[in-house]
């Protein structure tokens, strides 16, 4: 297995904080409106693992693609967006098919927690500063 | 005829995500553009490989935006529209 770049581990760790943070208040969230139950955190967990595990698997193709040829890199990145959709379909699948365990709401909204991250980078890049 | 309205709201639905699901053709175009035009600037300016992917990697995760708004669309639409439809169809009945 190919050793995993610094720079994708920085970002993917910088996502993954965010998505843990908005997690946690999104939890409470639910808990001070009284609508917390056990599915609303297994939702949670799942969707939450999945929008950062298809983060990492982003990261891993565009440090795989940069090393290629133009052509080849982007027929590359459209291969892993389509399977990355196809794995994060399954994913929520799953969590809609068992109602009983994930909690809708709660499996579809931590899936654009990396996009609210991605819009506070600014805020917390310190190569602005130089 | 409730047979023909509960199809027709069915249909709908799956048409519905299939069209949603058109947006996600676009992420990957768009991704892959981005990578390309990535690889030509390294392949110029080796030294700033770093800085290339880490800007490259947000952008993206904003491009796939799009095509998560359209899963999460087709996803309510196949399986949590259909049964909302139906059920506000049966109560219009009574």
């Amino acid at each position: 297995m190919a050793k995993v770049d610094a720079v994708v581990r920085r970002e993917t760790g910088f996502v993954a904080l965010w998505v843990v943070l908005l997690s946690l208040l999104m939890q409470a969230v639910f808990l001070v409106g009284g609508w917390w139950s056990l599915p609303v955190l297994w939702g949670n967990l799942l969707s939450g693992v999945a929008a950062v595990g298809n983060f990492f698997a982003m990261g891993l193709t565009v440090q795989k693609a940069v090393d290629k040829e133009e052509k080849h890199a982007a027929s590359l990145m459209k291969l892993s967006q389509a399977l990355r959709m196809l794995a994060l379909f399954l994913a929520v699948l799953v969590g809609v098919l068992l109602p009983s365990v994930f909690n809708l709401i709660t499996l579809l909204v931590p899936l654009f927690f990396p996009r609210i991250a991605v819009f506070l980078r600014p805020l917390f890049d310190k190569r602005q500063d130089q | 005829m409730l047979e023909l309205a509960i199809g027709i709201i069915l249909g709908g639905c799956a048409l519905g995500a299939g069209a949603a699901m058109i947006a996600g053709i676009g992420p990957g175009i768009g991704e892959g553009n981005a990578v390309a035009k990535a690889c030509e600037a390294i392949g110029r300016q080796p030294e700033s490989k770093g800085a290339v992917t880490s800007t490259m990697l947000m952008g993206c995760a904003v491009a796939e935006t799009t095509g998560l708004y359209a899963l999460v669309i087709a996803i309510l639409l196949i399986f949590v529209a259909p049964g909302r439809f139906v059920n506000i169809l049966l109560n219009a009945l009574k």
